[in-house]
């Protein structure tokens, strides 16, 4: 409509439209130039000359091409608002008061970060009960804190203190570490990693994988992480599952070789764009060294709200599951953790468990709450940890128990040796109260030994403090961690008292939002009031320490009578012939389940049912306890924590 | 000859008085423009006689624009201080009246408005031809803006008259470039209007004699930022156009577009006034015996008030 007339009236067509738009708009005053100063100087012919450059009324412009005012002022509004784009608009809020417009500080808002299909479905699993948020909130447990700002903090605090002790005797402080990612994150940025985007890392606990891990979420991307023992299977699941877009691996891991088969699986990985391989090239992948860039920050930078982790269950029981973890589920229960454990800046950390479980990461990010160092051990193994010890003289010692009983029998625990250590906590797998009693008499000058009880959905649920007696250490995974509430709960979800065996139920600050795009696992895992349901089985005891006391999913239904086999497990590991055990349930037609008992033999033995039952039954186990089949194995599935799969564990 | 000449001081005089009450009302500088070279350049449409038919003078008057501290706050706030040139078109308002009610003459204060029939961008009048036209300004190279040796940067209104003034001359010097902004152009090829812009509409050239030679203004890149009249109609578009009610949403509702709806409702009362129609028609309001400057002066003249 122009000056009341439409446009079937005024007689344009689109067609006019795109014959004439573009002429009529530059005619206009839409784009104006002037030669010289005619106006001032009453240059008239200068002006009736260069009319068509300095912006022509409708009417003129009407004259010059032939067509009607209306056609005229009809295309030119078309045009102009079609051609029109509100975005420099946003400029405004970027100008004056001592700032000036730069172009290199200016971009299209439409040409800035969008997060894609993948990254959004991430930050849809932040999804947390809003009456807990505004608690968290409240009370301190959650602000805005990243990796980024904590490193940040250290780098600006304390620039000399010595952040990575490697194995080659390389020390790192935290100001050349916070430069060392800010550049290895240019590098990153450079090659498209952007925020949202998931970075898998496979690699030992190396600098590297630290300064990976930290220049991505630096850029506020998510990292993801696999096993070492992963190989291609294993592979190819996980990053299709976490829908990585780059994948930083080693060259070589004994005999398997990482880049080059992540190179060659990018073809079927749509979305893995980016092969780095650490240390040698490889074809198809680029090396980490080229990734170093002395480039500005990209503008966005993460916040405490954002997820940084993408993780899988174990899955010690079932397929893997994804869980995505945000900086104020993590840091505010490493910051509010460090203290209980009474870790500080003079500290050295050393985790034997691999940076690729949520564990070891939970020991770098202590350091990073506190300034302590970390000391590097790439690959346990009894000798490198027990070196390791003596070399860097640790104080805190983050293990599993398989790794001290390793040592242990191995000989490697040797008191005067090890007797930097302060503290070591023991987490990841049941932590057997003989290894604690053993590892509290060869190593007396270490006053703290704990139990950390954890889920890769919580990171530290559960710990003893420094302090408790080693009785308590040794059979309990103590009390909750600040910021925790757990409850022991029946199988109507209703708290159980003291003393009484029930699921493990943790909600809190650390608790993760949910399993990534898995409604099925949402709705199995969390009650109705926002617990989550561990899957543990625990006891309360009057002091408030919890000791975990199986798997529900591993509780035999006997013909209805349901039982624990834990107990059965731990008397048989004591026992001389048997290395390892696990009982698992076996179909059976008449009474539903039975027991079967998976084993391996200690060296050179070769137990039988009857000889294990009849050991059992003379330590007072109910006869309906007994496991009624033994399957003798030449090793056990287990997790890169050295816990038992026992959803692999099948009875044909 | 005796009768002309007394006329013509008496013209000087009155321009004198006119330009006088001009300042005294807050003008910086005021000015009489050329009427026949503004008939020449304005495009038909456009011209003083378009709105006024037996109009015989244009005077133009110049503000002062910010004050110093305006110029350090945010951009976003100062896009407030726009207001500051109602100053000016209050200064106008009254000077009509002053000349109608000192000399007589039909006098019309130039509505600074935009011409309804083109669209938004498009002005009744180029308060600026006036300007440059009556001395008090130069066309500088951001834009066309005009600038003042003495004033800087002034808003300018203009007022309408059937009074036959002497007209001035253009400024015989242009303030722009200024030798540090031939300076900068000739190390870097911008001047610092050009270098600054934020859309980066400008560009010119300035030749040997650091005399501009061209100036180039894409005034619809400078409008995108500056003035959003398609920026209504376009969320609206907008929420049309989006798939998801997120997008919808957000078209109508994002902070900055809640701002133009602000802007068009509760933040630009002026865009609501009345039309007058009403009282246009009125025998009373119109002839009244003291309805205007005119009839108060007759009145008084005739001993009545």
């Amino acid at each position: 409509m122009t000056r009341g007339l439409s446009r079937d009236q005024i007689g344009v067509s689109e067609e006019m439209v795109a014959t004439y738009g573009e002429l009529v708009f530059k005619l206009s005053h839409n784009h104006q130039i002037r030669r010289g100063d005619p106006v001032r100087l009453k240059q008239f012919d200068l002006i009736a000359t260069h009319r068509g450059e300095s912006g022509m009324s409708d009417g003129q412009i009407a004259e010059c091409l032939g067509l009607t005012l209306n056609q005229v002022t009809l295309i030119r509004n078309l045009e102009e608002r079609r051609r029109f784009n509100r975005a420099p608009y946003h400029r405004l809020n970027q100008l004056g008061g001592g700032r000036r417009f730069r172009t290199e500080r200016f971009t299209d808002p439409a040409s800035q970060h969008r997060y894609d299909e993948d990254a959004t479905l991430i930050r849809c699993a932040i999804r947390f009960d809003p009456d807990l948020v505004k608690r968290y909130v409240e009370a301190g447990w959650w602000c805005n804190e990243t990796l980024r700002s904590w490193l940040a903090q250290r780098a600006e605090a304390t620039p000399g203190a010595p952040a990575l002790l490697g194995p080659d005797g390389a020390v790192q402080s935290y100001g050349a570490l916070s430069e060392q990612v800010r550049r290895l994150a240019a590098g990153l940025y450079a090659k498209g990693l952007r925020p949202g985007d998931v970075l898998s890392i496979q690699l030992p606990n190396t600098a590297d994988f630290l300064r990976v891990y930290l220049a991505a979420t630096h850029l506020g991307a998510v990292v993801s992480t696999l096993y070492l023992p992963h190989r291609k299977s294993d592979m190819r699941r996980l990053l299709g599952a976490a829908r990585a877009r780059m994948l930083v691996c080693a060259t070589q891991l004994g005999d398997f070789a990482p880049a080059a088969t992540a190179v060659a699986m990018m073809a079927e990985l749509d979305h893995l764009s980016c092969v780095i391989a650490v240390e040698q090239p490889v074809a198809g992948a680029i090396t980490l060294a080229e990734l170093d860039a002395d480039e500005p920050d990209p503008p966005q930078a993460p916040v405490g709200s954002d997820p940084f982790l993408l993780l899988f269950t174990s899955g010690t029981t079932a397929q893997p599951k994804a869980v995505p973890l945000t900086y104020q589920n993590m840091l505010s229960n490493a910051r509010l953790s460090a203290p209980e454990h009474q870790l500080t800046a003079s500290d050295r950390i050393l985790s034997a468990a691999p940076f690729g479980h949520l564990y070891a990461l939970y020991s770098f990010h202590l350091a990073l709450a506190t300034g302590a160092a970390n000391v590097l051990l790439p690959i346990f193994t009894p000798p490198a940890l027990a070196e390791a010890v003596q070399t860097h003289r640790p104080t805190a010692l983050f293990a599993g128990p398989a790794h001290m009983q390793a040592c242990l029998a191995n000989g490697l625990i040797d008191a005067e040796r090890w007797r930097s250590l302060r503290l070591i906590v023991l987490s990841g797998a049941t932590l057997p109260p003989a290894l604690a009693h053993q590892l509290a008499a060869a190593l007396p000058s270490c006053a703290r030994i704990t139990q950390l009880w954890g889920m890769t959905e919580t990171q530290a649920g559960l710990y003893t403090r420094p302090g408790d007696p080693i009785d308590i250490a040794a059979t309990s995974a103590g009390r909750p961690s600040p910021g925790t509430e757990v409850r022991i709960a029946d199988s109507d979800d209703r708290e159980v008292g003291h003393g009484t065996e029930g699921e493990l139920q943790i909600r809190g600050a650390l608790l993760f939002p949910g399993y990534l795009a898995n409604d099925e696992a949402n709705a199995a895992a969390f009650t109705a009031d926002h617990w989550f349901r561990s899957g543990d089985l625990a006891v309360r005891s009057e002091d408030g320490n919890v000791t975990i006391t199986g798997r529900i999913k591993e509780i035999i239904n006997r013909g209805g009578v349901k039982y624990n086999p834990r107990e059965i497990e731990d008397l048989l590991d004591a026992h001389p012939a048997i290395a390892q055990c696990a009982i698992v349930p076996m179909a059976d037609a008449a009474l539903g389940e039975r027991a079967c008992c998976f084993a391996v033999a200690t060296p050179g033995a070769m137990p039988t049912l009857e000889e294990l039952t009849n050991y059992l039954l003379e330590h007072g186990v109910a006869k309906f306890k007994l496991p009624e089949r033994l399957e003798l194995r030449d090793a056990l599935p287990m997790t890169p924590t050295r816990k038992i799969i026992k959803g692999q564990l099948r009875v044909d | 000859m005796a009768g002309k000449r007394t006329a013509s001081v008496a013209l000087a005089t009155a321009k004198q008085a006119i330009l006088e009450y001009a300042k005294r009302k807050g003008a910086l500088a005021a000015g009489v423009a050329d009427l026949d070279a503004i008939e020449r350049i304005a495009p038909p449409g456009h011209r003083p006689s378009d709105i006024m038919p037996h109009v015989r003078s244009v005077i133009s008057l110049g503000v002062g624009g910010q004050t110093q501290g305006a110029w350090t706050v945010p951009a976003k706030a100062m896009a407030y201080f726009g207001s500051t040139e109602s100053r000016a078109y209050t200064a106008a308002y009254g000077l009509a009246f002053f000349i109608e009610d000192r000399f007589r003459a039909r006098s019309v204060y130039c509505p600074p408005d935009l011409d309804n029939e083109a669209g938004p961008r498009v002005p009744l009048q180029s308060l600026k031809l006036h300007a440059e036209l009556a001395g008090i300004g130069a066309r500088s190279l951001a834009g066309d803006i005009l600038l003042h040796p003495d004033f800087g940067y002034m808003y300018f209104a203009s007022v309408f008259t059937e009074l036959e003034l002497p007209p001035d001359e253009p400024m015989a010097e242009n303030p722009c470039p200024t030798p540090s902004c031939v300076s900068l152009y000739r190390k870097t090829g911008q001047t610092p209007c050009m270098r600054f812009c934020p859309v980066q509409c400008l560009s010119g050239v300035i030749d040997d004699d650091g005399q501009q030679a061209q100036m180039h203004y894409d005034m619809a890149k400078c409008a995108e930022m500056s003035q959003q009249y398609e920026g209504m109609p376009g969320l609206i578009a907008d929420a049309i156009n989006a798939l998801e009610p997120g997008a919808q949403e957000d078209a109508l509702f994002d902070p900055d577009n809640k701002m133009v709806w602000y802007k068009m409702s509760v933040g630009s009362g002026g865009l609501l006034a009345q039309c007058f129609e009403c009282m246009r028609v009125c025998p009373i309001a119109i002839n009244a015996p003291l309805a205007d400057p005119i009839r108060r002066a007759e009145a008084r003249e005739r001993g009545e008030s």
